[in-house]
């Protein structure tokens, strides 16, 4: 119960930050975190994929109604969602005993960091690109992924650090 | 049909994911070009009305710009009252009609409604404005959209209390401009990124242009009123074999620091309408 209260405040206080504090702040026209991806990256791997996946789904669409941007959030979080186990368990042995969070601590530096990574770019490009909704800057769309990328990666990664 | 069962129950992951891909599909297809109802969009109440609360506690950190714009606008209305007076003046002594009162009646029919800015997103290819305005207090899908005097949008989709703007700085939009100097006639067009600057289309390599040259709004549509700020050209190309300049405006509209925007209802477009109808 504890641990299902955690994820949810992670949840509500990501949503919040990134609504009304992160949207409204213009880094240079080209660096757009979408921290509000880590808290479903941090959820136990043990946990039913269809109940990840319905999560995801859930906090795409209130993104999409944040951003205007309807349907674009949430096909990338539920692809997230659908993809993290699968990767999870190419990097980790017997990963469903990560039973309370994804951390650095639960499932060892290099593959929470492998995953990570992999997750929050793949998710950006999909925001980037369904968001545009064409190839036309194809080269913006890769520059801004990236950079958008690395923010929210370091936020995770120092995120990760305090709670050790 | 056991077999069917068992598929399903042994791919119900796989399944699962491609149904709500297929409902996220459907409402990114649904929503293009533009939203068509506030639900899944900023200007939905419960995101709005979040976004209103943080827009409140945010405005106290910007009071004193808030205050000198204000002030600013305020000195140059009353410039302009003033010039109007005299202009009057002279005219009641001479009692003949000047050339430029076509302008001052383009105005007329123009209902202004003051609206705050509670969610603005510029990042996007299309981006979108929230006001606090809706239906109560008489927006309507399809009014311009200004601020202190230059054009910002138009108003799309509308519920009761807040209301959805395609502001220029959309892809999917565009906004008939005329250019001052030699009154021709384009349209904007933004091509993304970059929220200073928009294209200015449909102007013939036969016209005289050069930077610097204003662009005002056309009055060709019952949107905007005649000679609305849009922008100022700060580029102008005209490659060889080339029927159309490539201009770039530089907006006049600041979209990092819009707060406060007018929403303009022309009261005489029902008129227009039945006249076009007909």
């Amino acid at each position: 119960m504890n641990n299902i209260l955690r994820h949810s405040i992670r949840f509500i206080v990501v949503i919040l930050l990134q609504g009304l504090l992160i949207n409204n702040l213009h880094w240079l026209g080209v660096f757009h975190p979408y921290i509000y991806i880590l808290p479903l990256l941090a959820l136990p791997v043990s946990l039913p994929r269809w109940a990840e996946m319905l999560i995801g789904a859930v906090l795409g669409l209130l993104m999409d109604m944040i951003c205007s941007t309807a349907g674009v959030h949430m096909a990338a979080t539920v692809a997230v969602a659908y993809f993290r186990p699968l990767l999870i368990q190419r990097l980790v042995q017997d990963a469903q005993r990560i039973s309370t969070q994804m951390c650095s601590l639960t499932m060892g530096d290099w593959q929470f960091l492998t995953t990570l990574g992999v997750m929050i770019t793949f998710h950006h490009l999909l925001v980037f690109l369904l968001e545009a909704w064409s190839l036309q800057h194809l080269w913006w769309l890769i520059l801004t992924t990236l950079l958008s990328s690395l923010i929210t990666f370091l936020i995770g990664f120092l995120y990760d650090r305090t709670q050790r | 049909m056991r077999n069917l069962w068992q598929f399903i129950i042994n791919n119900i992951h796989l399944l699962l994911f491609l149904l709500l891909e297929v409902v996220a599909f459907l409402l990114i297809t649904h929503y293009q070009p533009y939203p068509k109802s506030t639900l899944i969009t900023s200007a939905n109440q419960l995101v709005a009305g979040v976004n209103e609360t943080g827009d409140n506690v945010a405005a106290y950190f910007h009071l004193r710009q808030d205050n000198d714009a204000l002030n600013s606008e305020l000195a140059n209305l009353q410039m302009q009252m003033q010039d109007l007076q005299n202009q009057l003046e002279y005219y009641q002594e001479t009692s003949a009609l000047p050339d430029s009162t076509r302008y001052h009646y383009a105005h007329l029919g123009y209902q202004v409604i003051p609206a705050k800015v509670i969610d603005l997103t510029t990042h996007q290819e299309h981006n979108y404005l929230t006001l606090n305005k809706g239906l109560r207090d008489g927006v309507q899908s399809g009014m311009g959209v200004i601020a202190n005097g230059s054009v910002v949008g138009v108003v799309n989709q509308v519920n009761d209390y807040f209301s959805l703007v395609v502001p220029i700085i959309h892809t999917n939009i565009n906004i008939s401009a005329r250019i001052h100097k030699t009154d021709q006639i384009g349209f904007t067009h933004w091509l993304g990124h970059d929220i200073r600057h928009v294209q200015l289309m449909e102007i013939g390599r036969h016209v005289l242009v050069s930077e610097g040259d204003t662009v005002l709004t056309s009055g060709i549509t019952a949107t905007f009123p005649e000679g609305l700020m849009v922008g100022v050209m700060d580029r102008v190309n005209l490659d060889e074999g080339d029927n159309y300049y490539n201009i770039r405006l530089r907006l006049t509209t600041d979209f990092h620091h819009l707060r406060y925007v007018q929403i303009l209802n022309n009261t005489l477009s029902p008129q227009l309408d039945s006249l076009y109808n007909e």
